[in-house]
């Protein structure tokens, strides 16, 4: 995954929020030279960082720094990975000792944004307001202004634009969207900053390379303006898609074999998942060729403002409910088909969650967690039963029937479950007969009394099936719960 | 059980011996250079019944099957038995080009065949033609089976031709992989200090100057060495005698342990009773035709009470896994009772071994050509263990999970195909434009005919359809993909001109 290599700029920059917070001499709120810059605020966050290893634990506390800017009235943009899991947050502005406690408002991991807005705007309501601008030539030059390391002042650089393109936003792990590429020595704290042009903003700071020098990039503005877009509506759905992959078109025989035209137009649709936006309309094997009325090339790519894109781009810019209108060929007949976009939730199995608790069971020392990216990330899952749910749980539709893949992640040793070390680490099956489904399924099926007195829990690749005997659980879970101090032995809300 | 990493067995450079001297006794003709003082010293003049085993060694390209690596060189010891045979490890012929013996002096040296070999229980027997290197060479005799704290003294040769022992105690039994991965043979454990140098290759090991079986491996940090027991030496030789070698049993269950009181209890069974946990049975195994069953609870072989967690009480070699039973202490043909526990009953079968082992991934290919079609620039190949070793030391992780999957659940592909033949690779070319992205796919259909194997690909291919395409279908994959016949052909034609020495490999 190439988003590996990037740095999230205030995940750097994770000490305890005590250190900071003596009082500044105030300095004199113009010792910028522009006004405007009154209005990039600097943004402390104290955050808790679940921990999916113990998860009945209360986390990891920190904190970070990072950068926002205002643009509009108590309206404060910011990367989605400054505030995120954030339990306390703060905000400075240039030159004054004051903290105002701000929340947030709208996050949007997928793209990295936030919207924050303080308690009391009232000191604010002065303060100039940031223009969101378009999207800056290639070679044109930028100003990055934030509050990264090396001092606690406001910084200000500058760079040019190099590059423009579709690239991975680190903070979820999962998405894919324009960014900015340009040469300024962006630094941790950063993060959330504006990046301003002629006065206006075309874009947020938001990450940088490990294994480069002097890039950084930016959320350009067609993203921070589908955000804001979004969020009208009083709360921020996702990005949707179409939920199909498809197969380049430019091989002779491929053409020839579907009957093409060797015009260089179309793609074949190679997997539709179930559930997603095109389930029901197209199928495997189908030809897709245009989209919006864009003729898709064999590459999948079309042309927009004279550029080649993406396909997909197109569904980039919509949102759910939006319709978008396919012309495809399905079993010979061609269909200009207008299709609801919609978000398929399912997505979220890889993409890293924030602000969320993670689920669990503590049973008679068995650990149970659903399976996810955070999990997946924490512990290391060599079963190959495990890694193939995983790996295919959207494309196979695996979701349809588990739409939770519950793991025997640890044991807590006690004499209960002596000799069972050979399940950690893979996938229920069953419990007491019934197939796993979900982890409130498993909660009550380890609820409810068994046949001939023992829970029998089956694992998907297990040589055996694990048994506990039912009338020593709950003394077990007595002393579990006391010796491994587990306040709650179970957890099944997010 | 344990497998054990094997060290390198190239002999580089000399060894080094400093201060043998000290240790030595007063020289004699040819005397041993180390002797541990206490021990006896081996009457045995063993120059003359250990040979330098000098082989030359090339294995396939596995990225590129049409063409093999490097040639390399392995050096180590054998053992000289009667009949102008040599005994050696296996993995000292795996993929060998050229075996050459040199007496334990240097003066002599002579080409050998192999007769016999067992990638399994790692052992190879050489044949030598050639009357004026044998006239000199005095055969060893085989040893008895040897017990937990017998001495064996270890042979090595020291550049100069003198024999250098090392002598030590068995400390332990068990049944040790070696060589390939999941084959358990008995396997002495040998406490003894030796030098670095001779850490790495097959040695004799002799008891009063008989051999009791060969040194496999040698871990410096517990100065312990494997060596592979008396008498799965003895049982290789008694089956190449014929000069048909067949090969080692096996029963095809696989078990788990029963050690868990709740599932015992769960089982119903007596906490006072043995017996291990039938957790899987292999489709036309020995244990399927003799009725055993998942579930089954075996509690004796061969007559040997199994305790809950697989282990037998052996006479001679004490506390011992009960795999040693099948493979080891028996030949093909031969017939165990099993008693089994099944729904709370005692139930004796009968099995007759047999030597059924899922072959749908080859665990070695030493010896064979690797079988592969390349068309039009796509490169399919039959799935093997050294083809899913090829993605590297952490293959496991590594490897794409369709083919480890193929690899660890055979008989989940079994009914479909034979072996698992699957598009490694895209060469470009004009035939392959748009597919330089597609790998490690496994085949299922060209032209509507099921593929079971690399011939039954080619076949597939030898009729073009009506269009001129082929239709490749994959496992996974819904839709497939085109191969342009007259593209492809002049493509295989350019491939053959750029180098390629051939285009396929079917047998």
């Amino acid at each position: 995954m190439p988003a590996r290599c990037f740095v999230l700029l205030s995940a750097l920059l994770l000490f305890p929020a005590t250190l900071f917070g003596q009082a500044r001499i105030p300095d004199k709120p113009a010792g910028a030279p522009s006004e405007i810059y009154r209005s990039v605020v600097r943004i402390e966050a104290a955050v808790q960082v679940p921990d999916y290893s113990a998860p009945w634990n209360s986390g990891r506390f920190g904190g970070g720094i990072g950068t926002g800017f205002i643009i509009g009235k108590n309206q404060i943009l910011t990367n989605a990975h400054v505030v995120s899991n954030a339990r306390r947050l703060l905000v400075t502005v240039h030159g004054s000792p004051e903290k105002y406690p701000a929340k947030v408002d709208f996050i949007a991991h997928d793209c990295d944004l936030a919207l924050l807005s303080v308690e009391d705007f009232s000191d604010f309501d002065d303060f100039p307001v940031f223009k969101i601008g378009g999207v800056p030539e290639l070679e044109s030059q930028v100003r990055v202004i934030g509050y990264p390391i090396g001092g606690d002042r406001l910084s200000v650089t500058r760079g040019v634009v190099s590059r423009i393109d579709y690239s991975s936003y680190s903070h979820s792990r999962a998405d894919q969207h324009l960014v900015i590429q340009i040469d300024a020595a962006i630094n941790p704290g950063n993060s959330g900053g504006p990046v301003l042009q002629d006065g206006r903003v075309i874009g947020v700071a938001f990450q940088g390379r490990r294994d480069a020098d002097n890039t950084g990039y930016i959320i350009p503005t067609p993203v921070i303006n589908r955000f804001l877009t979004d969020i009208k509506d009083g709360s921020y759905d996702h990005y949707v898609d179409l939920a199909i992959s498809t197969f380049p078109l430019f091989n002779p025989a491929m053409r020839k074999a579907l009957q093409l035209p060797a015009d260089g137009q179309g793609v074949l649709i190679s997997n539709v998942i179930s559930h997603g936006t095109c389930d029901g309309f197209l199928k495997a094997g189908d030809l897709l060729v245009s989209i919006d009325g864009h003729p898709i090339d064999s590459a999948g790519q079309i042309l927009i403002d004279g550029a080649k894109v993406e396909f997909s781009e197109i569904v980039e810019r919509k949102f759910a409910g939006d319709t978008v209108q396919l012309r495809y060929r399905s079993d010979g007949v061609w269909h200009d088909q207008d299709i609801p976009l919609k978000n398929l939730p399912q997505n979220q199995m890889y993409a890293i969650q924030y602000e969320k608790q993670p689920r669990y069971i503590v049973f008679g020392g068995l650990v149970f967690q659903p399976l996810d990216t955070n999990l997946f990330a924490s512990e290391s899952f060599n079963d190959l039963h495990v890694r193939a749910l995983y790996q295919d749980y959207l494309s196979k539709g695996i979701f349809l029937e588990r739409p939770d893949i519950v793991i025997m992640t640890r044991l807590l040793a006690d004499p209960i479950n002596s000799r069972l070390d050979e399940f950690q680490g893979m996938a229920v099956d069953k419990i007491n007969g019934t197939t796993v489904t979900t982890l409130d399924q498993a909660q009550e099926l380890l609820s409810q009394t068994p046949e001939k007195g023992f829970h029998v829990i089956e694992f998907l690749g297990g040589k055996r099936p694990l048994v506990l005997p039912a009338d020593q659980v709950a003394d077990a879970n007595d002393r579990v719960q006391r010796t491994y101090e587990i306040d709650q032995l179970v957890n099944l809300k997010e | 059980m344990r497998a054990r990493h094997l060290i390198c067995y190239s002999l580089a450079g000399s060894f080094v011996f400093t201060g043998c001297d000290r240790t030595a006794p007063a020289p004699s003709e040819t005397p041993p250079v180390v002797v541990i003082p206490e021990a006896p010293v081996p009457a045995a003049d063993l120059t003359h019944s250990v040979v330098r085993v000098n082989t030359t060694y090339q294995a396939w390209n596995p990225g590129q099957p049409w063409e093999k690596l490097e040639p390399r060189q392995r050096r180590s010891l054998g053992a000289v038995l009667k009949n102008h045979q040599v005994l050696t490890t296996a993995e000292m012929v795996a993929d060998s080009t050229f075996i050459e013996l040199e007496s334990s002096d240097g003066r002599k040296l002579t080409p050998a065949t192999v007769t016999a070999v067992d990638y399994e229980a790692n052992l190879a027997l050489l044949a030598l033609d050639d009357d004026e290197f044998s006239a000199d060479l005095e055969p060893l005799d085989l040893a008895d089976d040897s017990k937990i704290g017998d001495e064996l003294d270890i042979v090595q040769i020291e550049n100069s031709g003198l024999p250098l022992i090392t002598h030590g105690l068995i400390q332990s039994m068990d049944v040790v992989s070696n060589f390939l991965p999941g084959q358990y043979f008995l396997t002495y454990e040998l406490k003894a200090s030796m030098q670095t140098a001779a850490s790495s290759f097959t040695l004799p090991a002799l008891k009063d100057g008989k051999l009791a079986g060969l040194l496999t491996s040698y871990s410096s940090s517990d100065q312990l060495s494997d060596i592979t027991a008396t008498e799965i030496v003895r049982h290789f030789l008694a089956d190449a005698a014929d000069g048909d070698y067949v090969g080692f049993p096996s029963l095809g269950i696989s078990t788990a342990a029963l050690d868990d009181d709740k599932f015992r209890d769960w089982l119903g069974l007596d906490p006072q009773t043995g017996g291990i946990y039938i957790s899987g049975v292999l489709k036309g195994g020995a244990a399927e035709a003799a009725g055993v069953q998942v579930g089954d609870v075996v509690t004796s072989i061969a007559g040997f009470e199994v305790d809950p967690t697989g282990y037998i009480q052996h006479p001679i070699y004490g506390r011992l896994f009960w795999s040693h039973l099948v493979r080891g202490a028996q030949p093909v043909g031969a017939t165990l009772p099993l008693e089994v526990i099944r729904n709370g009953e005692k139930q004796t079968l009968e099995a007759t071994l047999t030597r059924r082992e899922s072959s749908l991934v080859p665990l070695h290919t030493f010896g064979e050509a690797p079988r592969f079609v390349v068309k039009g620039g796509l490169v399919f190949q039959e799935l093997t263990r050294d083809l899913l070793r090829s993605f590297g030391k952490e293959w496991r992780d590594n490897a794409p999970l369709n083919l480890l999957e193929a690899y660890d659940n055979p008989e989940a592909f079994e009914d479909r195909m034979d072996h698992v033949v699957f598009l490694a690779g895209v060469i470009p070319t004009p035939a392959t434009i748009g597919y330089e992205s597609l790998r490690n796919l496994i085949v299922t259909e060209v032209n509507e005919q099921p593929i079971r194997d690399m011939k039954s690909l080619a076949q597939a291919f030898e009729t073009v359809p009506a269009n001129g395409l082929h239709t490749i279908r994959f496992d996974d994959q819904e839709v497939p993909i085109e191969l342009d016949e007259s593209v492809s052909t002049v493509v295989d034609g350019q491939l053959l001109q750029r180098g390629l020495s051939r285009l396929s490999r079917l047998e």
